[in-house]
């Protein structure tokens, strides 16, 4: 493999029993099942409150302690510095070197996966957090006082992060493409993106406060933070503890911007899943029209791929407007306003199944590639073996193609499912009868079933 | 006479489609329906 296939998940050829567009049909099927399910039997919210209980004594205080901060600090700081380093130095050959496997798959696809199971593991580990601490309390001991900070202005809310997230993306499937092959970002490219990043981060942190920049602009403490709001584990008043699953999501989007962030994250997804399938003829008319008007290849298919992401971005918005619009002609509903930033929260399981259907395979194979021959060599150069698994490789046998198309399907019913399930524990607190509550739900079910068949769609095509 | 099937692949997407029309002809007979319920009601 001369390149890393970030363009969409590794899929062969399927042998499926029933043609797949007929799994778009029985996940329509399901999620119009639990929409009664929920409307009959789901009759007051249970999400609104989290539930928290802070695990045993010791225990939730160690775990969030100074030392154990200090440590993941030190780690994610080194991990960062060790992947640019890589970026800059190693080779050159995308597939070798440790830089891009490092931030493109185990940053950027683990910590939602695991952040959606455990909480926000990121946190700790978030290097230009555990600097800009460390910056800060130096400053405190040379200066004798705290920093003074800008105050951030509300109305941006996470939009900084919202760009940001699509500038990452944009890095790495648009400006890594060249000729009209997806060749992938080259690692060199990567490094100085990590470092030109990290400034801008510390010069965003020093102005309005680390914690402040964590929870709206950093563009990885909030798309992560994200995804940990879905978890059973969150930490409070300095002690980590327990709480219902999902009920963290429920208060997440009531900064401004949020639903552009979970927007983004979807309508990037379906983009990269796009590009090389449902889209792919009509990139190519528009690529061919630029070139044909004068622009190089390059430019031509960058700006391609760019009009594309902000059709995606504006297409997901559309859909999900389009059902927030319908929820405020059922009688008793709140204002427009408050509808949309209420229902946000209910994208972000299906953002995750997004993710999970599009690059599950690519995450499992990239990973061994990861912890084998990438850990071992970091910089691709042959010269190094640091833990005698320089010569390993990727066993692509590990997932048959139907698997990944059953896990694929799982994973998009089973998120849409959840939206269904966060959009009626919504409703139900914002409407006081609880009909009208479940009526304001068939425009939810509309937005569930059509990003549902939409990412089938993708899938199926781009599996082809 | 043989069926004309060889590009029927670049129509699959309406298969993908037909579900999400329903949904919302099912939801605009219902949301119709209310109305005309609510106005008989008036």
């Amino acid at each position: 493999m001369s390149w890393l296939p970030l363009a969409h998940a590794l899929a062969a050829r399927q042998d499926l029993p029933v043609p797949a567009w007929l799994f778009a049909w029985g996940a329509s099927i399901v999620l119009i099942v639990s929409f009664f399910a929920l409307a009959a039997a789901w009759r007051k919210p249970r999400f609104e409150r989290q539930h928290w209980r802070a695990l045993g004594a010791g225990f939730s205080r160690a775990a969030v302690s100074m030392p154990v901060q200090a440590v993941c600090g030190l780690v994610g700081v080194t991990l960062l510095g060790v992947a640019v380093y890589a970026g800059l130095r190693g080779t050159e050959a995308p597939d070798r070197n440790f830089a891009l496997t490092f931030f493109f798959v185990t940053t950027w696809l683990g910590f939602p996966f695991f952040s959606a199971l455990l909480g926000d593991i990121f946190r700790p580990f978030n290097p230009w957090r555990a600097f800009g601490r460390v910056a800060g309390g130096a400053f405190r001991l040379v200066a004798g006082q705290r920093p003074a900070h800008l105050a951030y202005p509300e109305r941006l809310g996470r939009w900084p992060a919202a760009v940001g997230l699509l500038a990452v993306v944009w890095l790495e499937i648009v400006y890594g493409s060249s000729g009209g092959v997806a060749v992938g970002l080259d690692p060199h490219a990567a490094g100085v993106a990590a470092l030109v990043y990290s400034g801008y981060t510390l010069a965003m942190m020093a102005l309005f406060g680390v914690e402040t920049w964590c929870e709206r602009g950093e563009v990885f403490s909030v798309y992560f933070g994200m995804f940990s709001r879905l978890g059973a584990f969150g930490v409070e008043d300095g002690r980590l503890g327990r709480r219902r699953m999902l009920s963290a999501s429920t208060s997440w989007a009531t900064i401004p911007g949020s639903a552009a962030v979970v927007i983004a994250s979807i309508a990037t997804t379906s983009f990269d899943g796009a590009q090389e399938g449902a889209f792919k003829g009509a990139i190519e008319s528009v690529f061919e029209s630029l070139a044909d008007a004068g622009l190089g290849l390059n430019t031509a298919l960058r700006l391609t791929d760019t009009i594309f992401i902000a059709l995606c971005f504006a297409g997901v918005a559309l859909v999900y407007l389009l059902g927030v619009r319908g929820m405020r002609t059922v009688q008793g509903a709140p204002s427009l306003a408050k509808l949309r930033d209420g229902f946000a929260h209910t994208l972000i399981p299906i953002a995750l199944a997004y993710l999970v259907a599009h690059y599950f395979s690519l995450f499992v194979f990239q990973e061994q590639a990861q912890f084998g021959y990438l850990l071992s060599d970091p910089l691709g150069t042959a010269t190094t073996d640091l833990f005698g698994t320089a010569n390993s490789g990727i066993d692509f046998t590990l997932l048959s193609a139907n698997a990944i198309w059953y896990v694929q399907v799982g994973a998009l019913v089973f998120g849409h499912v959840l939206g269904l399930v966060l959009a009626h524990d919504r409703a139900v607190a914002y409407w006081s009868d609880y009909r009208q509550a479940a009526r304001s739900q068939y425009w939810m079910l509309a937005v569930m079933v059509a990003f549902t068949c939409f990412g089938l769609y993708l899938l199926s095509v781009s599996n082809g | 006479m043989t069926i004309p099937a060889a590009h029927v692949g670049h129509y699959l997407w309406v298969f993908y489609l037909l579900p999400v029309v329903i949904v919302i002809g099912g939801i605009l007979r219902s949301v119709l329906l209310e109305k005309r319920r609510r106005k008989g009601d008036d």
